[in-house]
């Protein structure tokens, strides 16, 4: 079988493009400090709104659930639930309730996921290990439930795909138990360990005012005290009907951020496990025509990251008019720009760490000194060298610092 | 097995370093390059080492559908390694661009920017599939 | 059923009173769901408005929709108060789409706009930062994705 390959004519601008390469960061620091902070995105920049409109409603469940590989079913749920608004068709209670079940499931593992980098952007690689070994017993849910680790493809347009049996229901129950257990271990860590709180307490400061008027999203805005969740502000799936907290600090710093995280990781165990006991009976899908009416729609959801936002348009075709996607990362940049301002140099891989970021990451840095006028590009790797070697020098002066503030 | 206990006792004395380079994908295939290092996995058993450096580095695992911006890194970071170099090509994304064929924002295909040794074909494979490319790529070494 | 949509209801009464002649069109979607259709000379007024009278301080992003000869602009806004998303629209013809900036009053705006500008060709006059966002350096200039004649093969 011979994969045909279509070339598409890439358009070119007017310069010769010399390979040049362009670094996702620009710090202005004065010495160890950082005064400044410019950004560059667009490395995950696919033409994905544009490729939509191009695609069946159908076919688009398949590329939204790839914008993030992390949050897939945050985006395919989300992209599903508003097809549906559109289309003026209801999920029925059964394939809500296990929309909403995978959606946790994500949280979970993303949260997970989240603590192990973090804790490897700080040079703790046995926490990193411990996490991402316990994370397989939701990743070994979640396979049980899609038959997929990523990228699930549960939802569809009027609901799920796939249902849950009573034995399947009884093992996830048990796996929930092992995540419960091992969560509050890490939660126990996370409060106590010097490697971390030296680290991340006092660190990437974000005061509410700030966090407010540069709307971040998600849990980089509760722990800066903000109290919004949009699955109980503005309800949708099940969570109408499920009983969770809000789980908010207000400390504002990257400790915060990390608690956050694993207090709501807490929450959601919490959360699936209701969704199973009242799991209704009936139908996890209802019928879909192909063709949608003249119509638009707002959906918003809480992804592990923050809000994310769709806003579809229908044409009364069977493929979207607009698709348009706000991810929770973009509405975070302008924030982490705040937080690492009047930061370390060696603070820089923890506080972006912090947001969570959902792009290709940080791969190159260009560092400018105002004072020296030196100029230099670092690797993200090579940051987080140099942040882990820099704590280990001079960790106790900044913790004797913080203490007098 | 006797073939796989070989290729492990042959990359222990090898010890192949590797780079990982997302040309912007969706991070999926990422996770599970990073978890078949985790001890599940373990990919480590065969000697491999996740390195910084294109400097230093044999095997280049690259994700992602190449995106415009991403093309000209991935070609620098080819020429910066040092021969003999080889390409695994993790994702559909790699291989034809995936769900993203199509749009303009991506190339289609890793090997419209480098050559490719090994393409692991998933959306996103597992890190059992990843491993099993590994396996492929350290036979190809073993040739070379 | 009337008791449930109250406060939708009284945003858009609200709006057709504070605009005047500038309000166009005012939708209640839904519970939470608000779209209000202004006049492009009076939509900062509007986004103003929305955030001292509903304290919608909380801008979800601004989509661009190109309609043919005209070019939609929409801001998500949010109240969270009353957990309702209201929608200022106006639209701005394609043969001069220029519109000034709301990053004065929204700084979240300061990166929504650049992607609208980048993909739909939309000056933001007073933007102190318009500059490309997403796409390539090397993608040439004018050429704007999103805009529904530029088809992938067309160019070069």
């Amino acid at each position: 079988m011979s994969i045909e390959k279509r070339t598409f004519k890439i358009p070119v601008g007017p310069q010769h493009p010399a390979l040049k390469e362009f670094e996702n960061f620009t710090f202005t620091v004065d010495g160890e400090r950082v005064i400044d902070v410019d950004f560059r995105i667009g490395y995950t920049h696919r033409g994905i709104e544009k490729l939509a409109e191009s695609k069946t409603y159908i076919q688009n469940l398949y590329l939204c659930e790839r914008i993030c590989g992390i949050c897939s079913a945050a985006h395919q749920g989300c992209y599903a639930q508003t097809v549906e608004e559109l289309a003026g068709i209801t999920a029925p209670p059964r394939g809500t309730y296990i929309r909403t079940l995978i959606w946790e499931l994500e949280r979970i593992h993303s949260h997970l996921l989240w603590l192990g980098i973090a804790a490897h952007e700080i040079g703790f690689d046995t926490l990193f290990m411990l996490v991402w070994r316990d994370r397989e017993v939701v990743m070994d849910l979640l396979e049980m439930i899609s038959g997929n680790r990523v990228n699930y493809a549960m939802n569809t347009i009027g609901g799920v795909r796939r249902d849950i049996s009573d034995e399947l229901k009884h093992r996830i129950l048990k796996g929930l138990d092992i995540l419960e257990e091992r969560t509050k271990y890490y939660k126990e860590i996370c409060m106590n360990e010097q490697t971390i709180l030296v680290r991340a307490a006092n660190i990437g400061i974000l005061t509410r005012e700030q966090a407010l008027k540069l709307n971040a999203v998600g849990p980089t805005a509760r722990a800066s005290g903000v109290d919004v969740d949009i699955r109980r502000d503005d309800p949708y799936g099940a969570y109408g009907e499920v009983p969770f907290d809000v789980i908010v600090y207000d400390t504002c710093d990257v400790l915060a951020r990390i608690l956050v995280r694993v207090d709501e990781t807490l929450e959601c165990v919490k959360m699936c496990r209701w969704v199973l006991e009242n799991l209704p009976e009936g139908d996890i899908r209802t019928k879909f025509g192909r063709k949608i009416a003249e119509n638009e729609v707002v959906g918003r959801v809480e992804a592990p990251r923050g809000e994310l936002l769709y806003y579809i348009k229908s044409n009364g075709t069977d493929k979207p008019e607009r698709l348009k996607v706000r991810t929770p990362t973009l509405a975070n940049i302008l924030p982490v720009c705040e937080m690492l301002k009047g930061g370390y140099i060696a603070d820089i891989p923890i506080v972006l760490a912090g947001i969570d970021p959902c792009f290709a990451c940080m791969d190159r840095a260009l560092f400018i000194d105002e004072s020296s006028e030196k100029k230099w590009v670092w690797s993200r790797e090579q940051l987080r060298i140099y942040s882990i070697k820099w704590y280990k020098e001079h960790g106790h002066e900044v913790v004797r610092e913080r203490w007098k503030q | 097995m006797a073939v796989l206990s070989k290729l492990v006792k042959w990359a222990r004395i090898k010890s192949p370093w590797i780079l990982h380079y997302n040309s912007g994908g969706c991070n999926a295939c990422d996770i599970e390059v990073v978890a078949a290092l985790t001890p599940r996995f373990d990919v480590e058993r065969f000697g491999m080492l996740l390195k910084g450096s294109p400097r230093h580095a044999d095997v280049l695992v690259v994700t992602g559908p190449v995106t415009r911006q991403t093309k000209n890194r991935l070609i620098r970071i080819y020429n910066q390694m040092p021969d003999p170099k080889f390409v695994l090509a993790v994702g559909t994304c790699t291989i034809t661009g995936g769900v993203f064929r199509g749009g303009y924002g991506v190339l289609g295909g890793v090997d419209e920017a480098i050559p490719v040794d090994v393409f692991v074909p998933g959306c996103p494979p597992k890190p059992e599939a990843i491993i099993h490319g590994v396996v492929k790529l350290l036979e190809k070494l073993q040739k070379s | 059923m009337g008791e449930e949509l109250k406060i939708e209801n009284e945003i858009v009464e609200d709006f057709k009173k504070f605009l005047g002649e500038n309000f166009i069109d005012g939708n209640v979607q839904r519970k939470g769901r608000v779209f209000i259709k202004v006049k492009t000379d009076a939509y900062k007024e509007a986004m103003r408005h929305a955030l001292e009278k509903w304290n919608t301080y909380h801008l979800s992003t601004i989509s661009g929709v190109d309609l043919g000869d005209t070019i939609e602009l929409l801001y998500h806004l949010h109240d969270p108060a009353n957990k309702i998303t209201i929608t200022v629209r106006t639209e701005i013809p394609k043969s001069n789409p220029e519109i000034g900036t709301v990053s004065n009053i929204f700084p979240s705006a300061l990166v929504y706009e650049r992607e609208v500008y980048d993909l739909l060709g939309v000056t933001f006059v007073g933007h102190p930062n318009l500059k490309r966002l997403l796409l390539p350096e090397d993608f040439p200039e004018n050429v704007h994705p999103l805009r529904k004649e530029w088809k992938p093969e067309e160019v070069k």
